[in-house]
Protein backbone atom coordinates (compact mmCIF):
# COMPACT_ATOMS: atom_id res chain seq x y z
CA UNK A 1 0.00 0.00 0.00
CA UNK A 2 2.70 2.61 1.16
CA UNK A 3 4.76 1.69 -2.34
CA UNK A 4 1.95 2.41 -4.45
CA UNK A 5 1.04 5.61 -3.06
CA UNK A 6 4.91 6.64 -3.21
CA UNK A 7 4.97 5.45 -6.63
CA UNK A 8 1.14 7.20 -7.11
CA UNK A 9 2.83 10.61 -5.73
CA UNK A 10 5.73 9.54 -7.96
CA UNK A 11 3.76 9.57 -11.05
CA UNK A 12 2.35 12.85 -10.38
CA UNK A 13 5.47 14.53 -9.67
CA UNK A 14 6.97 13.20 -12.76
CA UNK A 15 3.26 14.19 -15.02
CA UNK A 16 2.97 17.57 -13.53
CA UNK A 17 4.71 20.06 -16.21
CA UNK A 18 2.36 17.75 -18.85
CA UNK A 19 -0.61 18.19 -16.98
CA UNK A 20 -0.35 21.63 -17.32
CA UNK A 21 0.90 22.55 -14.26
CA UNK A 22 3.47 25.29 -15.75
CA UNK A 23 0.79 28.49 -15.39
CA UNK A 24 2.77 30.35 -17.52
CA UNK A 25 3.07 28.61 -20.41
CA UNK A 26 -0.50 27.68 -20.05
CA UNK A 27 -1.16 31.36 -19.39
CA UNK A 28 0.67 32.08 -22.83
CA UNK A 29 -1.06 29.47 -24.70
CA UNK A 30 -4.58 30.77 -23.17
CA UNK A 31 -4.20 34.58 -23.79
CA UNK A 32 -5.68 36.64 -26.16
CA UNK A 33 -2.62 39.29 -26.10
CA UNK A 34 -0.12 36.44 -26.20
CA UNK A 35 -0.34 32.99 -27.78
CA UNK A 36 -3.96 32.67 -27.54
CA UNK A 37 -3.45 29.56 -29.01
CA UNK A 38 -6.25 28.06 -27.24
CA UNK A 39 -8.31 30.07 -30.38
CA UNK A 40 -7.18 26.75 -32.93
CA UNK A 41 -6.18 24.39 -30.97
CA UNK A 42 -7.06 21.47 -28.30
CA UNK A 43 -5.15 20.64 -25.81
CA UNK A 44 -5.56 16.75 -24.01
CA UNK A 45 -8.09 16.18 -21.97
CA UNK A 46 -7.35 17.97 -18.20
CA UNK A 47 -4.17 19.56 -19.15
CA UNK A 48 -6.08 23.31 -19.98
CA UNK A 49 -9.35 24.85 -21.12
CA UNK A 50 -11.52 22.64 -23.31
CA UNK A 51 -12.38 23.86 -26.71
CA UNK A 52 -14.34 23.06 -29.65
CA UNK A 53 -12.07 25.27 -31.87
CA UNK A 54 -10.08 22.85 -34.59
CA UNK A 55 -8.82 25.69 -37.19
CA UNK A 56 -5.16 24.66 -36.11
CA UNK A 57 -4.64 20.65 -35.65
CA UNK A 58 -5.32 18.63 -31.78
CA UNK A 59 -1.50 18.82 -29.74
CA UNK A 60 -0.54 15.70 -28.64
CA UNK A 61 2.55 15.07 -26.78
CA UNK A 62 3.92 12.41 -29.09
CA UNK A 63 3.25 14.15 -31.85
CA UNK A 64 4.83 16.95 -30.38
CA UNK A 65 7.72 14.90 -28.88
CA UNK A 66 8.12 13.63 -32.71
CA UNK A 67 8.63 17.25 -34.00
CA UNK A 68 11.43 17.73 -31.11
CA UNK A 69 11.91 20.55 -29.12
CA UNK A 70 13.95 22.74 -31.64
CA UNK A 71 11.12 22.26 -34.66
CA UNK A 72 8.86 23.38 -32.00
CA UNK A 73 10.28 26.71 -31.39
CA UNK A 74 10.83 27.32 -34.55
CA UNK A 75 7.64 26.52 -35.65
CA UNK A 76 6.51 28.96 -33.29
CA UNK A 77 8.52 31.59 -34.27
CA UNK A 78 7.76 31.25 -38.07
CA UNK A 79 5.53 28.99 -39.03
CA UNK A 80 5.57 29.89 -43.15
CA UNK A 81 9.54 28.58 -43.12
CA UNK A 82 8.01 24.96 -43.06
CA UNK A 83 4.68 25.79 -45.14
CA UNK A 84 3.46 28.74 -47.01
CA UNK A 85 -0.06 27.82 -46.48
CA UNK A 86 0.27 27.86 -42.59
CA UNK A 87 -2.55 30.02 -40.97
CA UNK A 88 -0.20 29.58 -37.76
CA UNK A 89 0.57 33.95 -36.48
CA UNK A 90 5.04 33.93 -36.85
CA UNK A 91 4.55 34.68 -33.26
CA UNK A 92 8.67 35.41 -32.90
CA UNK A 93 8.95 37.34 -36.31
CA UNK A 94 6.23 38.99 -35.32
CA UNK A 95 7.22 40.14 -32.05
CA UNK A 96 4.36 38.44 -30.43
CA UNK A 97 5.83 36.56 -28.22
CA UNK A 98 9.52 37.06 -27.36
CA UNK A 99 12.22 34.27 -27.21
CA UNK A 100 12.06 34.15 -23.74
CA UNK A 101 8.12 33.13 -23.83
CA UNK A 102 8.78 30.90 -27.48
CA UNK A 103 11.30 28.84 -24.89
CA UNK A 104 8.62 28.51 -22.59
CA UNK A 105 6.02 27.56 -25.00
CA UNK A 106 8.02 25.30 -26.41
CA UNK A 107 8.45 23.28 -23.30
CA UNK A 108 4.93 23.14 -22.73
CA UNK A 109 4.28 21.41 -25.70
CA UNK A 110 7.08 19.23 -25.33
CA UNK A 111 5.83 18.32 -22.07
CA UNK A 112 2.15 17.73 -22.60
CA UNK A 113 0.65 14.21 -22.03
CA UNK B 1 -19.00 64.73 -88.12
CA UNK B 2 -20.93 61.12 -87.95
CA UNK B 3 -19.20 58.12 -86.93
CA UNK B 4 -18.47 55.78 -89.67
CA UNK B 5 -20.50 52.78 -89.44
CA UNK B 6 -17.56 50.21 -89.09
CA UNK B 7 -15.63 52.19 -87.09
CA UNK B 8 -18.79 52.44 -84.78
CA UNK B 9 -19.17 48.68 -85.21
CA UNK B 10 -15.06 48.03 -84.16
CA UNK B 11 -15.70 50.48 -81.04
CA UNK B 12 -18.96 48.87 -79.69
CA UNK B 13 -17.16 45.42 -80.15
CA UNK B 14 -14.11 46.78 -78.11
CA UNK B 15 -16.38 47.64 -75.18
CA UNK B 16 -18.19 44.39 -75.52
CA UNK B 17 -14.91 42.72 -75.14
CA UNK B 18 -13.89 44.73 -72.26
CA UNK B 19 -17.58 44.48 -70.51
CA UNK B 20 -16.93 40.77 -71.17
CA UNK B 21 -13.48 40.63 -70.03
CA UNK B 22 -14.24 42.52 -66.93
CA UNK B 23 -17.45 40.17 -66.19
CA UNK B 24 -15.27 37.00 -66.88
CA UNK B 25 -12.38 37.70 -65.01
CA UNK B 26 -15.08 38.53 -61.76
CA UNK B 27 -16.37 35.68 -62.64
CA UNK B 28 -13.33 33.64 -62.71
CA UNK B 29 -12.87 34.52 -59.77
CA UNK B 30 -16.24 33.76 -57.94
CA UNK B 31 -15.56 30.36 -59.37
CA UNK B 32 -12.09 29.78 -57.85
CA UNK B 33 -13.24 30.79 -54.53
CA UNK B 34 -16.43 28.74 -54.94
CA UNK B 35 -15.19 25.35 -56.15
CA UNK B 36 -11.91 25.49 -53.21
CA UNK B 37 -15.20 25.71 -50.84
CA UNK B 38 -16.69 22.72 -52.12
CA UNK B 39 -13.63 20.68 -51.43
CA UNK B 40 -13.65 22.55 -47.97
CA UNK B 41 -17.05 22.62 -47.25
CA UNK B 42 -18.50 19.93 -49.35
CA UNK B 43 -22.25 19.24 -49.88
CA UNK B 44 -23.73 22.63 -48.78
CA UNK B 45 -26.67 23.84 -50.71
CA UNK B 46 -27.20 27.31 -52.05
CA UNK B 47 -29.99 28.60 -49.83
CA UNK B 48 -27.72 26.92 -46.81
CA UNK B 49 -24.36 29.61 -48.16
CA UNK B 50 -27.03 32.21 -47.56
CA UNK B 51 -26.93 31.35 -44.21
CA UNK B 52 -23.14 32.38 -43.20
CA UNK B 53 -21.44 30.05 -40.32
CA UNK B 54 -25.39 28.84 -39.63
CA UNK B 55 -25.34 26.92 -42.77
CA UNK B 56 -22.48 24.89 -41.17
CA UNK B 57 -23.70 25.41 -37.26
CA UNK B 58 -26.85 23.98 -36.45
CA UNK B 59 -26.30 25.15 -32.74
CA UNK B 60 -25.83 28.70 -34.16
CA UNK B 61 -28.68 28.11 -36.70
CA UNK B 62 -31.36 26.68 -33.68
CA UNK B 63 -30.30 29.85 -31.60
CA UNK B 64 -30.80 32.48 -34.82
CA UNK B 65 -34.48 30.96 -35.16
CA UNK B 66 -35.08 31.58 -31.42
CA UNK B 67 -34.30 34.86 -31.58
CA UNK B 68 -35.42 35.88 -34.41
CA UNK B 69 -37.68 38.57 -33.02
CA UNK B 70 -34.75 40.25 -31.63
CA UNK B 71 -34.68 42.43 -34.93
CA UNK B 72 -37.94 43.79 -34.65
CA UNK B 73 -37.22 46.76 -32.33
CA UNK B 74 -33.79 47.48 -34.52
CA UNK B 75 -36.18 47.86 -37.69
CA UNK B 76 -38.65 49.62 -36.29
CA UNK B 77 -36.07 52.14 -35.26
CA UNK B 78 -34.66 51.92 -38.76
CA UNK B 79 -38.19 52.34 -40.45
CA UNK B 80 -38.59 55.98 -38.26
CA UNK B 81 -35.30 57.14 -39.11
CA UNK B 82 -36.38 56.83 -43.31
CA UNK B 83 -39.56 58.23 -42.45
CA UNK B 84 -38.24 61.00 -41.00
CA UNK B 85 -38.99 64.50 -42.67
CA UNK B 86 -35.76 66.41 -43.85
CA UNK B 87 -35.87 70.37 -43.24
CA UNK B 88 -37.38 70.72 -46.37
CA UNK B 89 -40.09 68.29 -46.37
CA UNK B 90 -38.77 65.54 -48.02
CA UNK B 91 -38.02 61.87 -46.53
CA UNK B 92 -34.98 59.60 -47.90
CA UNK B 93 -37.81 57.36 -49.69
CA UNK B 94 -37.03 60.75 -52.41
CA UNK B 95 -34.02 59.17 -53.13
CA UNK B 96 -34.65 55.65 -53.66
CA UNK B 97 -37.29 53.86 -55.78
CA UNK B 98 -40.57 51.77 -54.89
CA UNK B 99 -39.88 53.58 -51.36
CA UNK B 100 -36.31 51.49 -51.05
CA UNK B 101 -38.19 47.93 -51.77
CA UNK B 102 -36.17 45.74 -53.18
CA UNK B 103 -32.98 47.94 -53.63
CA UNK B 104 -30.80 46.10 -51.46
CA UNK B 105 -29.74 43.48 -53.64
CA UNK B 106 -27.82 45.92 -56.28
CA UNK B 107 -25.59 47.06 -53.78
CA UNK B 108 -22.64 48.08 -53.95
CA UNK B 109 -22.77 49.40 -57.45
CA UNK B 110 -19.99 51.37 -59.57
CA UNK B 111 -20.56 54.98 -59.68
CA UNK B 112 -19.18 55.86 -62.72
CA UNK B 113 -19.75 59.25 -62.32
CA UNK B 114 -17.48 59.32 -59.13
CA UNK B 115 -15.36 56.20 -60.17
CA UNK B 116 -16.28 54.98 -56.85
CA UNK B 117 -17.86 51.90 -55.26
CA UNK B 118 -21.17 53.20 -53.56
CA UNK B 119 -22.31 51.32 -50.88
CA UNK B 120 -25.65 51.19 -49.49
CA UNK B 121 -24.77 53.25 -46.98
CA UNK B 122 -22.89 55.85 -48.78
CA UNK B 123 -26.21 55.96 -50.73
CA UNK B 124 -27.77 56.57 -47.55
CA UNK B 125 -25.31 59.77 -46.42
CA UNK B 126 -25.97 60.79 -50.33
CA UNK B 127 -29.25 61.31 -50.18
CA UNK B 128 -28.74 62.91 -46.57
CA UNK B 129 -26.25 65.51 -48.57
CA UNK B 130 -28.27 66.14 -51.58
CA UNK B 131 -30.94 67.44 -48.72
CA UNK B 132 -28.84 69.48 -46.30
CA UNK B 133 -29.07 66.96 -43.90
CA UNK B 134 -26.57 65.98 -41.51
CA UNK B 135 -24.14 62.25 -42.55
CA UNK B 136 -24.70 59.92 -40.48
CA UNK B 137 -21.77 57.83 -39.37
CA UNK B 138 -21.01 54.56 -41.34
CA UNK B 139 -20.00 52.60 -38.15
CA UNK B 140 -23.02 53.65 -35.63
CA UNK B 141 -25.23 51.72 -35.08
CA UNK B 142 -27.95 53.07 -33.86
CA UNK B 143 -28.84 55.57 -37.42
CA UNK B 144 -27.03 54.16 -40.15
CA UNK B 145 -27.10 50.38 -38.75
CA UNK B 146 -30.70 50.27 -37.86
CA UNK B 147 -31.47 52.39 -41.27
CA UNK B 148 -29.80 49.65 -43.01
CA UNK B 149 -31.53 46.99 -40.97
CA UNK B 150 -35.42 48.28 -42.32
CA UNK B 151 -33.98 49.25 -45.88
CA UNK B 152 -32.42 45.52 -46.42
CA UNK B 153 -35.46 43.92 -44.55
CA UNK B 154 -37.42 45.38 -47.39
CA UNK B 155 -35.19 43.24 -50.29
CA UNK B 156 -35.38 39.87 -48.17
CA UNK B 157 -35.88 37.01 -50.07
CA UNK B 158 -33.95 39.21 -53.42
CA UNK B 159 -31.59 37.52 -55.19
CA UNK B 160 -28.40 39.30 -54.49
CA UNK B 161 -27.61 41.37 -58.27
CA UNK B 162 -24.44 43.27 -57.99
CA UNK B 163 -22.85 44.40 -61.63
CA UNK B 164 -19.57 44.63 -62.77
CA UNK B 165 -19.31 46.99 -65.52
CA UNK B 166 -15.75 47.24 -67.25
CA UNK B 167 -14.65 49.87 -65.07
CA UNK B 168 -15.39 48.87 -62.13
CA UNK B 169 -12.50 45.45 -62.45
CA UNK B 170 -10.00 46.80 -60.75
CA UNK B 171 -12.45 47.83 -57.48
CA UNK B 172 -13.50 44.52 -57.70
CA UNK B 173 -9.77 43.17 -58.25
CA UNK B 174 -8.46 45.49 -55.71
CA UNK B 175 -11.30 43.99 -53.04
CA UNK B 176 -9.63 40.53 -53.84
CA UNK B 177 -6.36 41.54 -53.41
CA UNK B 178 -6.85 42.47 -49.76
CA UNK B 179 -9.30 39.59 -49.10
CA UNK B 180 -6.35 37.67 -50.10
CA UNK B 181 -3.29 39.35 -48.61
CA UNK B 182 -2.08 38.53 -45.16
CA UNK B 183 -2.46 41.42 -42.59
CA UNK B 184 -1.12 42.38 -39.37
CA UNK B 185 0.65 40.85 -36.46
CA UNK B 186 -1.15 37.87 -36.37
CA UNK B 187 -0.33 37.10 -40.15
CA UNK B 188 -3.98 36.31 -41.45
CA UNK B 189 -6.02 37.29 -44.74
CA UNK B 190 -9.72 36.94 -44.69
CA UNK B 191 -8.98 34.02 -47.00
CA UNK B 192 -7.22 32.48 -44.29
CA UNK B 193 -10.26 32.07 -42.39
CA UNK B 194 -13.00 32.50 -44.75
CA UNK B 195 -11.83 30.04 -47.82
CA UNK B 196 -8.43 28.02 -46.57
CA UNK B 197 -10.38 27.24 -43.05
CA UNK B 198 -13.74 27.69 -43.60
CA UNK B 199 -15.90 25.29 -41.49
CA UNK B 200 -13.50 24.88 -39.17
CA UNK B 201 -13.70 26.92 -35.62
CA UNK B 202 -11.53 29.60 -34.51
CA UNK B 203 -12.36 30.56 -31.00
CA UNK B 204 -15.46 28.41 -30.63
CA UNK B 205 -17.18 30.14 -33.52
CA UNK B 206 -17.45 28.43 -37.18
CA UNK B 207 -15.47 30.36 -39.65
CA UNK B 208 -18.30 31.31 -42.40
CA UNK B 209 -17.21 30.79 -45.89
CA UNK B 210 -16.28 33.31 -48.33
CA UNK B 211 -19.88 32.92 -50.78
CA UNK B 212 -22.75 34.04 -48.78
CA UNK B 213 -20.98 36.11 -46.36
CA UNK B 214 -22.46 39.18 -47.26
CA UNK B 215 -25.84 37.94 -47.68
CA UNK B 216 -27.53 38.33 -44.06
CA UNK B 217 -26.34 42.41 -42.94
CA UNK B 218 -26.17 43.63 -40.48
CA UNK B 219 -26.36 41.77 -37.98
CA UNK B 220 -28.32 41.94 -34.96
CA UNK B 221 -26.48 41.64 -31.51
CA UNK B 222 -26.80 42.38 -28.12
CA UNK B 223 -29.86 44.02 -29.74
CA UNK B 224 -28.03 46.38 -32.04
CA UNK B 225 -27.41 46.56 -36.25
CA UNK B 226 -23.24 45.25 -36.95
CA UNK B 227 -22.92 46.55 -40.48
CA UNK B 228 -20.82 43.94 -42.94
CA UNK B 229 -17.87 46.52 -42.78
CA UNK B 230 -18.28 47.25 -38.94
CA UNK B 231 -17.98 43.31 -39.01
CA UNK B 232 -14.76 43.52 -40.94
CA UNK B 233 -13.15 45.98 -38.84
CA UNK B 234 -13.58 43.73 -36.05
CA UNK B 235 -11.73 40.87 -37.37
CA UNK B 236 -9.28 43.64 -39.03
CA UNK B 237 -8.63 44.01 -35.04
CA UNK B 238 -8.31 40.20 -34.31
CA UNK B 239 -5.59 40.14 -37.02
CA UNK B 240 -3.81 42.77 -35.34
CA UNK B 241 -4.24 45.37 -38.29
CA UNK B 242 -4.98 48.72 -38.22
CA UNK B 243 -8.75 48.52 -39.48
CA UNK B 244 -9.49 50.87 -42.19
CA UNK B 245 -12.69 52.99 -41.85
CA UNK B 246 -16.11 52.01 -41.98
CA UNK B 247 -17.13 53.43 -45.63
CA UNK B 248 -13.37 53.54 -46.45
CA UNK B 249 -12.49 52.97 -50.10
CA UNK B 250 -10.96 49.71 -48.84
CA UNK B 251 -13.61 48.76 -47.09
CA UNK B 252 -15.92 49.43 -49.78
CA UNK B 253 -13.61 47.36 -52.45
CA UNK B 254 -13.80 44.73 -50.33
CA UNK B 255 -17.39 44.28 -49.65
CA UNK B 256 -17.84 44.57 -53.39
CA UNK B 257 -15.85 41.57 -54.18
CA UNK B 258 -17.62 40.02 -51.37
CA UNK B 259 -21.18 40.68 -52.63
CA UNK B 260 -20.43 39.65 -55.85
CA UNK B 261 -19.00 36.22 -54.40
CA UNK B 262 -22.68 35.79 -53.81
CA UNK B 263 -24.70 36.84 -56.75
CA UNK B 264 -27.76 34.85 -57.00
CA UNK B 265 -27.66 34.05 -53.12
CA UNK B 266 -30.98 35.30 -51.58
CA UNK B 267 -30.72 38.05 -49.09
CA UNK B 268 -31.89 37.60 -45.75
CA UNK B 269 -31.14 40.55 -43.64
CA UNK B 270 -30.73 40.93 -39.93
CA UNK B 271 -29.36 37.60 -39.13
CA UNK B 272 -29.17 37.26 -35.28
CA UNK B 273 -25.88 36.25 -33.64
CA UNK B 274 -24.70 35.94 -29.94
CA UNK B 275 -22.63 38.43 -28.40
CA UNK B 276 -19.57 36.57 -28.56
CA UNK B 277 -19.51 36.35 -32.16
CA UNK B 278 -15.67 36.75 -33.80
Amino acid sequence: MRRSCLLAALAAVVALPALGQDREALDLFVRPDKGHCIACHQLPAGVGPETRSDLGPRLEGSRMRELGRDALKDLIDDPMRRSGESVMPPYGRHRILDPREIQRLGEFLHALP
Amino acid sequence: MRCPEALFRAAAAVALAASCGAFAAADQVKAEVAARLQQQVPGISAADYALGAAALDNELRSKMQENAAASAPVIEAGKKLFGRKFGNGRTLAACFPNGGRRIAAAYPQYDARLKRVVTLEMAVNQCLKANGEALYEAADADTMGALTAYLRSLSDGQRVAVRMPAAAEERFEAGRRLYFTRLGQRNFACASCHVQSAGRRYAEQVLSPAVGQATHWPLIRDGRAVTLQVRMRECLELMGAAPFAAGSDELNHLEYFLTYLSNGLALKANAWRPSTAP
